[in-house]
């Protein structure tokens, strides 16, 4: 194990450690570090002496998503493997045979929120910040967030997957994105705990995280969880259209600084995002994870090919290379967004080598390893 | 201690088996690969957005009652609730729908929209869906069809945003399916330009009105009309029956119809009339109207026509009765095909592994029949509501036709599916949270209501014959209705049947002809014969009625073939028109199996029965590798289905009580 290398491992006994290992960057993951850690997570899935994974970043951050910029400097299908590998390695952590556990501290953003929300176990913390800011970049929020965000109370998903909101992490814990809040100062402690039981017993290493956890931890005043009526009345809407007009409406009923940040989010975003965004989350609502990824899958291999829309590219310039923060969206307005467009990023691509996401066969799947949420 | 871990050992290769089962499609070997979506869309074609938009909203809502069962989560009513609750429930589920802007504008909106809703939300709960469309599409739909645009103006507004609550006050407690015998009166007194409606006697009260009970704050009430002492016929009225508070109107008493078997979560209740007094306008007027001064006036002479001509719009209910019968039958064979392909049952030898249900033949034949007949049937009940839709007045008479048809037979194979999938799941089946035996309690109202199934069949080959003595007697070939097959010479069924023979289309589309024409012959010499001996054509067709039946039949199997070949038409070579191929022969041989019409009019040999019932189970195995994909395809989500449609075992642990 270089101690250059971007994933390091810490072995204690039966109980293995994953760390993401690239602090200067908030732990973003490169395609690397995805494909080192599919492979780690097949073998000690197969490894009769390894009872329970650990997921953990190293330094402040859990990660801080996919290194977006990689694909500005590849060709579309060279890219589409990345997401291959990324959303092979979701779907093998969605429904991981043995107990893991996420511990998330800092940022949890994106790509990485994959690692964090698929696991058994996330535990979060008083310095957690979760996002899924893709349609400010062009994307829309993939690595199977259609499946995790569709499934939160009411219509929080569609707010936080739209506007890529920020949510600490006793908010995650309300939500039910996380499983355990344990404070930071605990967290350590946490962690030489699970490696000392050495168990994989899903119920003893509840007992464990149980008991450093704060079970009730406050959420802040204005969180925007007590704000679960207007976001179901507005984010249930029919299409994006709708749901800025609920805003709009309920903002001039009740204007508030929430509800203006909201709307200006949402009027920021790549209109295009949005509409692919809303569908993809209402689909996945009625979908299993693993048809989530292949039906993301398509997506994101839309947007990279850049076809239809090239407002990812954009979205990288104005964001991450110009920082201009000042992103031309093409088309400018969700009207102009059509039904067609739309419908492209859900079907199959229309080139000779291409071919939908395959999927790992699970045989050992057991149920709650299908549905954590 | 070695027992237990024998059994945890045990469980733990059951659900690896049940999951083996349940989540990989490629675990039996199957001949077509073909994408679940695109036979999906197929089935809800241009609604599937629609439909699962309704499907996300009520998912995503607590009033919809979430239950979690190992780790996934299940929605629907409290049917422990008492009737008041229910009935609650149900409003507060509108509420909600309502304040999400799903009945918005809902007048202007095409006709699709309604059949989404009645039948989207009728997957969660009949009674919702009753609800709802006793709103819209029977006191809206009146207001819609037999109004004009002075109702419109007025009414459409205030029922899409339930300031008003409207139902539909047809059937009485001494008349049922025939409308015009209906005993309600209403008189017109000119000096105040008021309606006077009245319940003269007993039999008269308005019964099973839907909303009556609790809810509703206005009602369209159906009664003859007597114009200076002349009954122009059964008429339609607008009344206020409660104020905004819900304060019953004085000269309206009104009582609950109580406990149902099925429904509960619909205030039924029953209306008398005490000479209350409404406005002249208040006549829906589309066919005809009373001037300020008294006088009757209508464009339509004969009250025969009169009549059919006010009651055509009404089919818009049958057409929807059809659909929704669909999607509950999809949820019985879902749930059961689902738990058939993770339970098993006896070793065939000693110390093997037990038979998977679904893999044991009498199993497949219960079940994959009626799956192959629920993917005919809803492509049927599809072409329905397209008809519906595309309604002129020239194709009123085959709509009303196909409606009634489909309406009774879809119907009827709800029913009949639901009884087989609750006996398929055992015991299970009768647990209410795992639906099936609880669906046949709600849906079984179907078969009565918008008209009794048995007196539809009748109706529709009555019809028929009409159609063909009319043809005869103007000696021009038939047309219309499907019958252009009537003026080809008559089909030559082969002497011996084969597999490849059963399995054309040629033969297929022959014999269900053949059965048809030749019923329609039988009948048309029956009833002549009968008229030859002066009987009345009334009592004739009431002694008619067992080859009216088999008649009735012949036209929707042939009906209902030929709508799933125009669906197959348009599908391109592949594994979804092979599998499509499959299910019609499926179908077909099904009907001549159980038909017992072939056989007793020799249209089949007994020899060429023994060859069809064999191949029934020859393609039960054909079907069996792709039963699983066949129910994913009916797009209902895991929600709305049931713990044993999945890992039943976890669902039922200890941990989870």
């Amino acid at each position: 194990m270089a101690p250059t290398s971007q994933v390091l491992v810490k072995q204690t006994s039966n109980v293995r450690t994953i760390i993401l290992n690239n602090p200067q960057q908030l732990n973003a993951l490169t395609p690397e570090m995805a494909s080192q850690i599919l492979e780690l997570l097949n073998t000690y899935e197969e490894d009769p002496s390894v009872k329970l994974v650990i997921v953990k970043g190293e330094g402040k951050a859990f990660c801080a998503g996919g290194a977006v910029s990689v694909f500005l400097n590849v060709s579309w299908k060279e890219a589409a493997t990345v997401f291959y590998t990324a959303y092979t390695l979701d779907y093998l952590i969605a429904t991981y045979a043995k107990t893991q556990v996420s511990l998330i501290r800092g940022i949890v953003m994106g790509g990485g929120a994959a690692f964090a929300v698929h696991g058994r176990f996330r535990v979060v913390t008083d310095d957690t910040v979760f996002a899924m800011p893709e349609t400010a970049l062009g994307l829309f929020p993939d690595v199977g967030a259609s499946y995790y965000l569709s499934r939160l109370p009411g219509f929080f998903g569609e707010y936080v997957g739209l506007t890529g909101a920020r949510l600490d992490g006793a908010e995650m814990l309300a939500c039910g994105l996380a499983t355990h809040f344990v404070p930071l100062e605990k967290f350590s402690a946490l962690e030489d705990a699970l490696c000392k039981a050495n168990t994989g017993d899903p119920k003893i290493i509840n007992n464990i995280i149980h008991d450093f956890s704060n079970k009730n931890p406050k959420l802040k005043e204005k969180s925007q969880f007590f704000r679960l009526k207007t976001i179901n009345s507005c984010f249930s809407r029919r299409t994006v259209e709708d749901i800025i007009s609920a805003l709009e409406e309920e903002a001039y009923k009740n204007k508030d600084d929430w509800i203006s940040w909201t709307i200006k989010t949402l009027k920021k975003a790549s209109p295009t995002s949005l509409k692919i965004s809303l569908r993809s989350i209402r689909t996945g609502r009625l979908q299993g994870v693993g048809q989530c990824l292949i039906r993301e899958y398509r997506m994101s291999c839309t947007v990279i090919q850049g076809k239809v829309c090239r407002d990812f590219f954009e979205g990288c310039r104005a964001l991450l290379v110009d920082k201009d923060k000042n992103p031309k969206w093409e088309p400018s307005k969700l009207e102009l967004v059509s039904k067609q467009m739309v419908d492209s990023y859900f079907a199959p691509l229309d080139d000779e080598d291409w071919e939908d996401l395959k999927l790992p066969v699970r045989p050992n799947l057991t149920s709650y390893a299908i549905s954590k949420l | 201690m070695k027992g237990e871990t024998l059994k945890s050992y045990q469980t733990f290769d059951r659900v690896k088996l049940l999951t083996r089962h349940l989540q990989n499609h490629n675990a039996t070997p199957c001949v077509y690969d073909f994408d679940t979506k695109s036979l999906r869309k197929l089935l809800d074609g241009a609604s599937v957005d629609d439909i699962d938009y309704i499907f996300n909203l009520m998912i995503q809502s607590n009033l919809f009652c979430p239950r979690e069962r190992d780790g996934k989560v299940f929605i629907a009513p409290d049917f422990n609730q008492s009737m008041e609750q229910q009935r609650e429930m149900t409003m507060r589920r509108i509420d909600y729908l309502r304040e999400q802007g799903v009945f918005d504008e809902l007048f202007s909106k095409g006709h699709l929209w309604g059949f989404v809703l009645s039948e989207a939300l009728g997957v969660y709960d009949h009674s919702l869906s009753i609800k709802v469309s006793v709103h819209f599409f029977l006191w809206g739909g009146a207001i819609r069809f037999m109004g004009t645009k002075r109702h419109h103006d007025k009414w459409f507004k205030p029922t899409e945003t339930y300031q008003v609550k409207g139902c539909f006050a047809m059937t009485e407690l001494g008349h049922g399916s025939n409308v015009r015998g209906i005993e309600t009166m209403t008189r017109y007194d000119a000096s105040t330009g008021e309606f006077i409606i009245n319940t003269p006697c007993e039999s008269a009260q308005k019964y099973w009105i839907g909303g009556a009970a609790n809810d509703a704050t206005h009602t369209v009430v159906f009664s003859q009309l007597e114009i200076n002492g002349v009954n122009q016929g059964v008429h339609a009225f607008i009344a206020q029956i409660r104020d905004e508070n819900g304060n019953k109107h004085p000269n309206i008493r009104i009582a609950d119809c109580g406990h149902k078997i099925g429904l509960n979560g619909v205030d039924n209740g029953r209306i008398w009339f005490d000479n209350l007094r409404i406005p002249r306008e208040n006549l829906l007027n589309s066919v005809a109207d009373v001037s300020p001064d008294g006088q009757y006036q209508s464009a339509i002479k004969d009250p025969d026509q009169r009549f059919a001509a006010f009651l055509a719009p009404l089919t818009s209910g049958r057409v929807m009765i059809a659909g929704s019968s669909m999607y509950s039958t999809k949820i019985g064979l879902a749930i059961a095909i689902r738990y058939s392909l993770s339970r098993h049952a006896f070793s065939i030898r000693p110390n093997e592994p037990e038979v998977l249900l679904l893999d044991y033949p009498t199993h497949q034949r219960r079940l994959l029949p009626l799956l192959a007949k629920t993917y005919a049937l809803s492509f049927a009940s599809n072409y329905l509501k397209m008809i519906y839709i595309k309604r002129t007045p020239e194709s009123m008479k085959s709509v009303h036709l196909a409606s009634s048809a489909l309406k009774a037979v879809l119907t009827w194979h709800c029913m009949r599916t639901l009884q087989e999938c609750r006996e398929a799941c055992g015991v299970q089946g009768l647990q209410t949270e795992n639906h099936v035996g609880h669906l046949k309690k709600e849906y079984d109202v179907q078969l009565t209501f918008e008209g009794d199934n048995n007196v539809l069949m009748q109706q529709v080959s009555k019809v028929l014959l009409a159609e063909f003595l009319a043809a005869k007697k103007r000696n021009k070939p038939i047309k219309g209705l499907g019958l252009e097959h009537l003026n080809k010479p008559v089909p030559i069924i082969p002497s011996h049947l084969t597999t490849s023979i059963l399995r054309t289309t040629q033969f297929q589309t022959d014999i269900f002809c053949l059965r048809e024409r030749d019923l329609l012959h039988r009948f048309a010499t029956e009833v002549s014969q009968h008229l030859a001996q002066g009987e009345s054509k009334e009592h004739i067709f009431t002694v008619t009625y067992q080859i009216a039946e088999d008649l009735g039949r012949a036209f929707s199997d042939r009906l209902i073939l030929q709508t799933y070949l125009d669906v197959e038409a348009t599908i391109p070579e592949g594994p979804l028109k092979g599998i499509l191929g499959l299910m019609r022969s499926m179908y077909t041989t099904i009907v001549l199996e159980e038909d017992a019409s072939f056989l007793r009019y020799s249209y089949l040999s007994t020899d060429n029965a023994a060859v069809v019932r064999k191949e029934v189970l020859k393609l039960c195995s054909e079907l069996r590798p792709h039963a699983l994909s066949l129910v994913s395809s009916f797009g209902i989500p895991d929600a709305f289905l049931a713990p044993i449609a999945f890992n039943w075992v976890d669902a039922n642990a200890w941990s989870s009580v």
